[in-house]
């Protein structure tokens, strides 16, 4: 385990790595690239009908540095999970039950929502917490500083109002 | 090799996400209700190094710099809706595949849905583009580009206060 000190120094090793080796990190333009080649190994006719997804998605293939390094994401994770044995299965995590009641199909249903939005907001705003607040933000990107201020102040009113906080306490 | 390298780079960032808990749903709703800023600490602190470190890299000419373009009224949207969707599922898109990997079914939900919010903005993207992209687009600018100086005056100092303040933040205070 490592504390908020040696996690953060750790994050910001990885990007200065990274800046200096490829280019700055990002996540959410992986999720639209899946997107294009699965769609598109399904559905040819639908996928090239997207500009968007055919710009994302150059070649419709997944054999490139920028999804490697997602698909790295998980990978990490789970070496990190085996030697530190924090697997978990639960499906409702503990803040939420206590809000809102162990109904475990409840949970999933806004998982999905939060997630629909997630992507929907990053790749609207051309990046997520990787992109635009970890690597824009340290490359004094006005765009990133925007969004990391919006995102910021909309999540704490968010959670502040969905876990009831300024009502109980 | 690039592949090889991207591997090996996202496996250090998903473990580093690992180990400090960031894909833990209690901890990124505690620092979201302001009730445990451990996460954002871990944040600041990321930033921090990466303020210094990447303009050092940059004044050396050694950094592959890629700033994203402002959009000034599209990236206020963007980042409400994306803190909404950080605040229901306690995941980013990030986390939530470091949350999958660690086993949590609400994670692979919230990638499955991530899946879909992207496939459905792309298909959404020419009218969406037409609406709020064709107007207040300044390109990819920067704080240091704007006053005309150079990055690592700002980035510096701007990064030693962000570790500062990471230093001064009240962690876990209060009951767990």
């Amino acid at each position: 385990m490592l504390g908020w000190w040696a996690g953060g120094v750790a994050i910001g090793v990885v990007l200065i790595l990274a800046v200096a080796l490829v280019q700055p990190i990002g996540v959410s333009t992986q999720y639209v690239v899946l997107d294009g080649v699965l769609l598109h190994h399904v559905l040819p006719d639908v996928a090239s009908k997207s500009p968007y997804l055919a710009k994302t998605a150059p070649g419709w293939t997944l054999a490139t540095y920028e999804f490697f390094f997602v698909l790295g994401i998980p990978l990490g994770a789970l070496l990190a999970a085996m030697v530190t044995s924090r697997f978990s299965t639960r499906v409702v995590p503990s803040e939420w039950s206590k809000r809102f009641g162990s109904n475990p199909g409840h949970r999933l249903v806004w998982s999905f929502v939060g997630g629909f939005l997630l992507l929907f907001g990053a790749r609207f705003g051309g990046g997520c917490t990787s992109g635009h607040m970890i690597s824009g933000v340290s490359q004094l990107a006005v765009s990133s500083l925007v969004f990391s201020v919006a995102l910021f102040a909309s999540a704490i009113m968010t959670a502040r109002w969905l876990y009831g906080d300024g009502r109980k306490q | 090799m690039m592949l090889l390298l991207g591997l090996v780079l996202g496996a250090a960032f998903g473990a580093a996400l690992q180990l400090s808990g960031a894909s833990s749903h209690t901890k990124i709703t505690r620092a979201l209700r302001l009730k445990d800023l451990t996460i954002i600490k871990l944040i600041v602190v990321a930033i921090g190094v990466g303020l210094i470190g990447v303009h050092l890299l940059d004044l050396s000419g050694w950094a592959n710099m890629k700033v994203k373009d402002l959009y000034l009224p599209g990236m206020i949207v963007a980042g409400l809706i994306f803190g909404v969707g950080f605040a229901v599922s306690g995941y980013c898109p990030g986390t939530a595949l470091v949350a999958a990997a660690e086993g949590k079914p609400d994670a692979w939900v919230t990638v499955l849905g991530g899946l879909f919010g992207a496939l459905v903005f792309a298909f959404m993207f020419p009218d969406l583009e037409t609406i709020l992209f064709s107007f207040g687009e300044y390109g990819p600018v920067t704080i240091h580009g704007l006053l005309g100086i150079q990055g690592s005056i700002l980035a510096i100092p701007l990064g030693g206060f962000c570790l500062w303040l990471a230093a001064r933040l009240p962690g876990s205070g209060g009951a767990q």
